[in-house]
């Protein structure tokens, strides 16, 4: 009686630490995943593993609720030796995560209560259960109920009632207007419906007053870099004061350009 | 013969010669937030920029057929930063196939007596308006929701007036020549906003009429 019960233990334990290693190696990709590839990850993808670790937590459940399982609540676990020196065999079987069998180990992994505020959150929990009465926690078992079908239902109905009515909807209320896109493309491009300017006739080129010359001067000068003569006639207009205080780069950088300009007309 | 001298040597110019890819669409005001909403969910992650803009439109005209055009932009948001001077060529006749406005594009910067330079070069302001919406980005792609308002009084930015109940919609990507790529990653950004707004190729010269 008692090998068969400690037969069934052993493969029970068996089971469960492979279970739990699969959970293990699943956390694992998706730790890696969500690290390292987060800029490629895509909202099913990381669905799709929420959906693996659930699966095998209920692996686990189906496992622990079997009737071959013995019941592990009544096992306990008594550690024998406790030290505070590095154990290299431990090390290796647990993947370097408890190098050291001490006493600060020991109240986490060979924990059997939850703590204790949880354990106070659940007294709390199950007190106001009892305390509502059976009809109220039957009212509200259904609602809940009801209110998870009617969810479903609208999730897994077919799709094509939805579409209609919602194209319908986005029928009545256009996003754009045809017309609305010609005619700004036409007022962007050449001006339809813009109001046309002709300020009458041409400015004197090169006939600078003698106040605004003179404010121009140093400008005019840091222009002639790698440029014709000839260009400094149409630099003429007023140059406004600010542009003193940066000097050469803007004008010799738009020179520059201006001359490749040329090259078009 | 000795060379001549550097100062009398022609400067060519060193730019690559870039192409401007655009698709254009409008969206009515009453949708705008749904589309901006769906932009930030769409483009790179960062702050949408808002921007407001004042554009001149210069013309030569020469003897030969068509005006030469250059549009001068400067930005009403920041009035101390360069004005932005831009060429943009005849949309390319290419294959019928390729899905984006392909022009030759040439983008300078200038200082704030352009309007002047230009009048005194030759060129004579023939429309301006004014632009103000949001930029996205997304890699290099450029998606600008702007509406557009007439200047009523040349010259005054502060009076303005709306010209339609639409914000301008555009996707640009400014590219080398002879990258056909780029138009197809064009167009599936574009089917990701139907059926929203209709982002299309709209050959300007059709509208002139």
């Amino acid at each position: 009686m008692q090998q068969r019960e400690e037969k069934q233990l052993e493969a029970s334990v068996d089971s469960l630490i492979s279970l739990v290693a699969h959970v293990k190696n699943a956390l694992q990709n998706f730790i890696y995943k969500l690290e390292n590839e987060y800029e490629r990850l895509t909202w099913p993808s990381v669905l799709d593993n929420f959906g693996l670790l659930s699966g095998q937590l209920n692996t686990i459940n189906k496992m622990l609720k079997n009737e071959k399982t013995p019941s592990f609540r009544s096992q306990v676990i008594i550690p024998l030796l406790l030290s505070q020196k590095p154990d290299d065999d431990l090390t290796v079987l647990t993947e370097q995560r408890v190098p050291v069998f001490s006493h600060e180990i020991v109240p986490d992994y060979l924990r059997t209560k939850p703590d204790p505020e949880v354990e106070e959150q659940e007294k709390q929990l199950s007190t106001e259960a009892t305390r509502i009465g059976p009809d109220v926690a039957q009212k509200q078992i259904q609602a809940l109920n009801k209110m998870c079908s009617n969810l479903l239902e609208k999730l897994n109905n077919p799709r094509e009632d939805r579409d209609a009515e919602s194209a319908a909807s986005r029928l009545n209320k256009p996003f754009f207007n045809p017309g609305d896109t010609n005619a700004l493309v036409a007022a962007v491009a050449f001006g339809k419906g813009l109001s046309k300017c002709r300020p009458p006739g041409p400015m004197a080129p090169g006939h600078p007053g003698q106040g605004p010359m003179m404010s121009g001067g140093p400008t005019l000068q840091q222009v002639t870099i790698g440029g014709g003569p000839g260009q400094q006639g149409g630099m003429g207009g007023p140059v406004a004061p600010q542009q003193q205080g940066q000097p050469g780069y803007n004008f010799t950088y738009a020179h520059h350009h201006h001359l490749s300009l040329f090259h078009w007309l | 013969m000795e060379a001549p001298p550097v100062t009398v040597m022609p400067i060519t110019s060193g730019t690559i010669n870039m192409m401007e890819y655009l698709l254009q669409g409008s969206v009515l005001d009453s949708a705008l937030e749904s589309l901006l909403h769906r932009l930030r969910g769409l483009c790179d992650n960062m702050e949408p920029e808002t921007f407001t803009d004042h554009e001149l439109v210069f013309l030569l005209k020469g003897q030969q057929g068509n005006p030469f055009i250059l549009r001068a932009r400067r930005s009403l948001s920041h009035p101390t930063a360069p004005w932005h001077l831009r060429y943009l060529g005849q949309p390319e006749v290419g294959d019928k196939s390729r899905h984006a406005l392909v022009r030759n594009c040439v983008d300078v910067a200038a200082s704030h007596s352009l309007p002047d330079f230009l009048n005194e070069m030759g060129f004579r302001m023939d429309h301006e308006f004014v632009t103000s919406g949001h930029i996205f980005r997304k890699g290099a792609m450029k998606v600008v929701v702007c509406n557009v308002s007439r200047v009523l009084v040349p010259g005054n930015t502060e009076n303005t007036e709306r010209m339609s109940l639409s914000h301008l919609v555009e996707l640009s990507v400014l590219a080398p020549a002879g990258q056909d790529t780029v138009s197809e990653d064009m167009r599936s950004f574009a089917e990701q906003l139907k059926p929203l707004i209709h982002l299309e190729k709209i050959d300007p010269s059709k509208q002139r009429h």
